[in-house]
Parts: structure tokens; sequence; C-alpha cells
């Protein structure tokens, strides 16, 4: 991220004291593309981690019928659903945003950076929205009754 | 010396960790959810308590199939009903440890990074740092537990 050379704002030069040291602290965080989609990658990270142990520790169910059939049960109610379709969202756009990562690590910073952000975001929301579509055909019929949804991707 | 071969390690493995978990998010995904022989019919709510999901046909008649013309396709049937089978079994213990050990790497590796860029404090550092892990290894040995275990 460090190559981002976009126009950086000139230190107001009038403040030299402590205050102005403090604002071009902010000023040198200003929220750019590149810095959302890192601020994005941590909070969906360590969303992803939360989910992991969760995940890992309802799993042990695997060991008892009763109790795995009503964890899975349990994930079929609406509350579960939307949580089902929130988390894929964090996983496709951790996952490609992600892979941009490797790539600019791997293969060296281009300057057609841009267009690989973009190239992936698509491809993210193809992901998001043909993966997720079960979870909102699912809250949808549930909300809006019986056959109320299009049958697509299913 | 030693700690920053370590850190460029894990910083390698990191790249190395979340690139395979791609291909196994897919396979997971392909697998478990989508897949007709397994998947409960995910776009279906269920809203009382207690009411189990249907299942496609497919997986009510693979666990007709083996556990019998008198069991039901509940959710902990329709895994076991694919578990029976030991090739199948092999491959998805195989899978699952592999998945396991990798997203356990590639999460904790990265909870500790965010959690080095807020804590200043290099005991406290210390201490997110082994009770993180900590918690990574009980996590381990509770997923080698259920996937070993299951389908016995």
């Amino acid at each position: 991220m460090a190559v981002d050379t976009e126009e950086r704002p000139t230190a107001t030069a009038s403040k030299t004291d402590a205050t102005a040291q403090q604002e071009r602290r902010f000023q040198r965080y200003r929220i750019r593309t590149g810095m959302f989609a890192w601020m994005m990658h941590r909070l969906t990270g360590v969303g992803l981690v939360v989910y992991l142990i969760i995940h890992i520790w309802g799993l042990t169910a695997l060991t008892d019928p009763e109790t795995f059939n009503a964890l899975i049960a349990k994930y079929h109610s609406p509350i579960y659903k939307v949580g089902e379709f929130a988390l894929l969202v964090a996983v496709a756009y951790h996952a490609m945003n992600g892979l941009r990562i490797v790539l600019i690590d791997f293969l060296g910073w281009s300057p057609k950076q841009k267009k690989l952000f973009w190239t992936l975001g698509a491809v993210t929301a193809v992901i998001i929205l043909v993966g997720g579509w079960p979870s909102l055909y699912a809250l949808g019929e549930w909300a809006f009754g019986p056959g109320s949804m299009p049958t697509l991707f299913l | 010396m030693a700690a920053s071969q370590t850190n460029a390690l894990n910083w390698f493995l990191h790249r190395i960790t979340g690139t395979f978990l791609i291909f196994f998010l897919i396979t997971h995904f392909w697998v478990q959810h989508y897949d007709h022989q397994a998947a409960s019919v995910t776009h279906e709510v269920v809203t009382e308590k207690g009411e189990m999901p249907d299942y496609p046909e497919e997986a009510e008649e693979g666990v007709e199939a083996r556990m019998g013309s008198s069991a039901e396709a509940t959710p902990y049937q329709v895994v076991m009903q694919r578990l029976a089978d030991p090739v199948y079994a092999v491959l998805w213990k195989g899978f699952n440890i592999l998945f396991l050990v990798v997203a356990l790497h590639h999460g904790f590796y990265g909870l500790n990074n965010v959690m080095t860029d807020y804590i200043r404090n290099p005991m406290g550092r210390l201490v997110a740092r082994a009770l993180s892990w900590t918690v990574a290894l009980g996590l381990l040995i509770l997923g080698l537990y259920s996937v070993i275990t299951a389908g016995w």
C-alpha cells in the first residue's frame, strides 16, 4: 500500500506546534480506496477468526445425533440466514482482496492495480450474488410468503 | 536474527495458506453446502422450534440406500450416509484436517498481526500472543477430535 502516490495534503505551514503535528497525523491517514480495502480486510479478518472459533466449537456436535440435528435446525432460522449471507460477504471480500495482496506481493506492483482492484471487485460481487442467492431466497420466501421469490441459480 | 527469520517465514506462509484457503473454501462450499446429496435445502427457513429442514431427493435416496428404507433424512443421517463410504470418509477426514490446520494458522497469525499493531506494551503483546495461540491449540484439538471421530 506504500506506493499509493495520490496527492498528499500539504501540512499547514502556520501551525508548527503539537497541534499541527497531530493534524498531519490524521491527514496522512485519509481514507482512499487502498486504505478502505485494508480496513475492510482487517475487519472481515477479525470477524472470520471469531466465526472460525464458533464454527469449530459448534461442530463438536458431530459426535451426537440429537445435538447435531438441533444445531443444523438452528442454522435454518431467519437470523442465522442473515448471518450466513453476511458470512459469505465477509469470506468473498477477504478471499478476493487477499488474492489481490498475494498477486501484488509476488508479482510486483503494477500501474494496472486499479484495474485489478475493480476486476476482483466484480468477481466478488458475482460470488456474493450467486453463492448468496439461496440465503436471500430463503429470507424472501419467509418474509414475503411462499413463491414470492424467483428461483434463480437454484 | 532467528526471530526475524521466523517472521519472514510466517509472512510468507500467511500468503501460501491464504491461497490454499481459497481452494479449500471452494471445495468445502461445493461439497457441504451446494451439493444436492448433502446440503439441507439451504433455501429454506425453519421457524418452529425443533422443526427439521428438508433435504433434496438425492440426499433422501442416499440415506435410505445406506441406512435402510426406514431411515429418516435428518441432518445427522445425511452426513453419516456419506461418511459410511470408506473412500469418501478417508478423503473427507484428510481434507478437513488439512483445512483445519491451515485455517487456524492463517486466522491466528492474522489476528496476532492485528493485535501487535494495537498493543504497544511488550508484556501485553506477549500475553496476547500466548493466549491466542493457546486458544488455537485448543481449537485444533477439538477440531481433530470432531473430524477423526465423525462417523464412528
